[in-house]
């Protein structure tokens, strides 16, 4: 079980000049499911990538259960967008798996199996990933991410491109997770009804515009126009 | 009775066919093997520029009285940086600066031989001429084989790594550019190396071709490599036999047969 904890977070990318995040405070509870929900641009990967510690942000401070993020870095797993990876790439689904245990030491085939099944793909090890289907692989992506020691999951956009029915399906897998005491943070472009699925719901568009349970934050959200029609992909 | 085997041994390696056959034959299996690697990395124009960049190299080593293939691979390595800091920069006008270089490169070598007042025969280098292969071919060929089987005994997880997930591999601390370096260094070897068997212009095709067949449904990049490589060994003795046959140049053939062997490359949408 663990708590990630980020206050008066701001960052910006030097080359373009642009503030990316402006004092951003969120709190990721273990044992829920937390979306992080925005338009393009409004920051999410940006924030997901301060959470894993990928970069430094240049305000704020980061911590888990009360430690500094850079002491416990091992306790947080990203799983990046599905486009960052090169799909045709000759690996079966065990092999990507394995590639997510720290520093490639040998993952144990019951290390291997379990997170394949956690996942509900142990049918597919052996097939490689350009011969599954976007949601198939999705899990695969997920399976990877388990194979690491972390406890706080942080998920950028894993739903893009998956028909409703995967989408859901692979809602209950994080559900799952986070009953099993994980603390799960999902960024979504999709506030529609399937927000209902997670316990918190943070709406992000730079700074913080909204943060609390779902009926909370779509009421807040609704007041707010620059989050309607033009943005909502949901 | 070391004396006598000494002249055995070269009276062996003197049988005029000896030794272009051995080095197309590494070549044949080195080539196609490297290239899956640059396909799955997605690094085909770089070593473009690198093929492009050795002759630069080959001409100021013949001018310098320093072995000429040493220079070939320190040009190639050069391209091999500069390509590698036009990647890492995502300049948007990215493959045309590259192909820009890669002909001015070229161009600079052709206007060098004159200048520098030194001999070439700049039809063997681009284009091979492996029936006059050397002792000095074969053993390049071998050292660059050993660099290849080196670069793949020490670092073949973190090259899949990178070739499936370039940012991740940066964030999981795999050391990238050094990695897309010694890459660099390997193709510039190979590429050295399969000058006199194929020419450093026509060696992109036996780096693609077997690569392209072999990468089909393949289970795993090693998998990949070894089904090139056999494709490669393949084509690369029918083009060695082919030109012995009809008194052809090797290097031609092979690149010819290498179109031929594209035709049966399944066709495959773009996802």
């Amino acid at each position: 079980m663990a708590n990630l904890v980020a206050e008066n977070l701001s960052y910006s990318y030097l080359a373009e000049g642009q503030v990316a995040l402006d004092k951003v405070s969120v709190e990721i509870i273990a044992g829920t499911m937390t979306a992080l929900v925005g338009p393009n641009g409004a920051g999410k990967s940006t924030l997901l990538s301060l959470l894993k510690g990928h970069h430094k942000p240049d305000k704020g401070e980061i911590t888990i259960d009360g430690n500094p993020l850079r002491n416990s870095r091992s306790q947080v797993a990203l799983m990046p967008q599905r486009g960052r990876l090169n799909w045709n790439f000759p690996i079966t689904v065990e092999g990507l798996v394995s590639l997510g245990r720290v520093k490639y030491a040998k993952s144990t085939c019951c290390e291997l199996e379990a997170a394949l099944q956690r996942v509900g793909i142990s049918a597919l090890a052996k097939r490689r990933l350009d011969s599954l289907s976007g949601g198939q692989q999705q899990r695969a992506l997920l399976a990877k991410t388990l194979m690491t020691p972390a406890k706080i999951f942080l998920l950028d956009e894993p739903c893009a491109a998956l028909d409703p029915p995967a989408r859901e399906d692979f809602l209950l897998l994080m559900r799952q997770l986070a009953d099993a005491g994980a603390s799960v943070f999902i960024s979504s472009h999709d506030w529609g009804t399937s927000l209902n699925a997670y316990d918190k719901v943070v709406a992000l568009d730079k700074t913080v515009l909204a943060s609390g349970t779902p009926e909370v934050v779509k009421e807040k959200l609704d007041s707010i126009s620059c989050m309607h029609g033009n943005y909502c992909c949901g | 009775m070391e004396t006598i085997a000494v002249v055995d041994f070269y009276q062996t390696f003197a049988t005029w066919w000896l030794i272009p056959f051995c080095v197309i034959l590494f070549t044949g299996v080195l080539c196609p093997a490297m290239g899956t690697v640059l396909i799955t990395h997605k690094r085909l124009l770089q070593v473009n520029l690198i093929s492009h960049c050795v002759l630069p190299g080959l001409a100021l080593a013949i001018a310098l009285g320093a072995p000429p293939s040493i220079g070939g691979v320190i040009s190639g390595l050069l391209g091999a940086i500069a390509a590698e800091g036009l990647t890492n920069k995502k300049n948007e006008n990215y493959e045309a600066i590259m192909n820009t270089i890669l002909a001015g490169s070229l161009g600079l070598g052709v206007l060098l031989v004159p200048l520098l007042g030194i001999r070439i025969d700049l039809e063997s280098v681009l284009f091979g001429d492996l029936l006059t292969a050397n002792f000095g071919d074969l053993l390049r060929t071998l050292i660059s084989s050993l660099a290849f089987i080196g670069l793949m005994f020490f670092a073949y997880p973190k090259l899949v790594h990178i070739g499936l997930d370039p940012e991740g591999a940066v964030e999981s601390g795999i050391k990238v550019p050094f990695l897309n370096l010694a890459l660099g260094l390997t193709t510039a070897l190979v590429i050295v190396s399969s000058m006199s068997a194929i020419g450093v212009i026509l060696v992109i095709a036996l780096l693609s071709a077997p690569a392209l067949i072999g990468l089909q449904k393949a289970p795993s990049l090693w998998v990949a490599m070894a089904r090139s490589s056999i494709l490669g060994l393949i084509v690369s003795l029918l083009g060695f036999l082919l030109a012995i046959v009809f008194n052809m140049s090797p290097g031609p053939l092979v690149a010819v047969l290498c179109i031929l062997l594209i035709g049966i490359l399944p066709s495959k949408r773009k996802n």
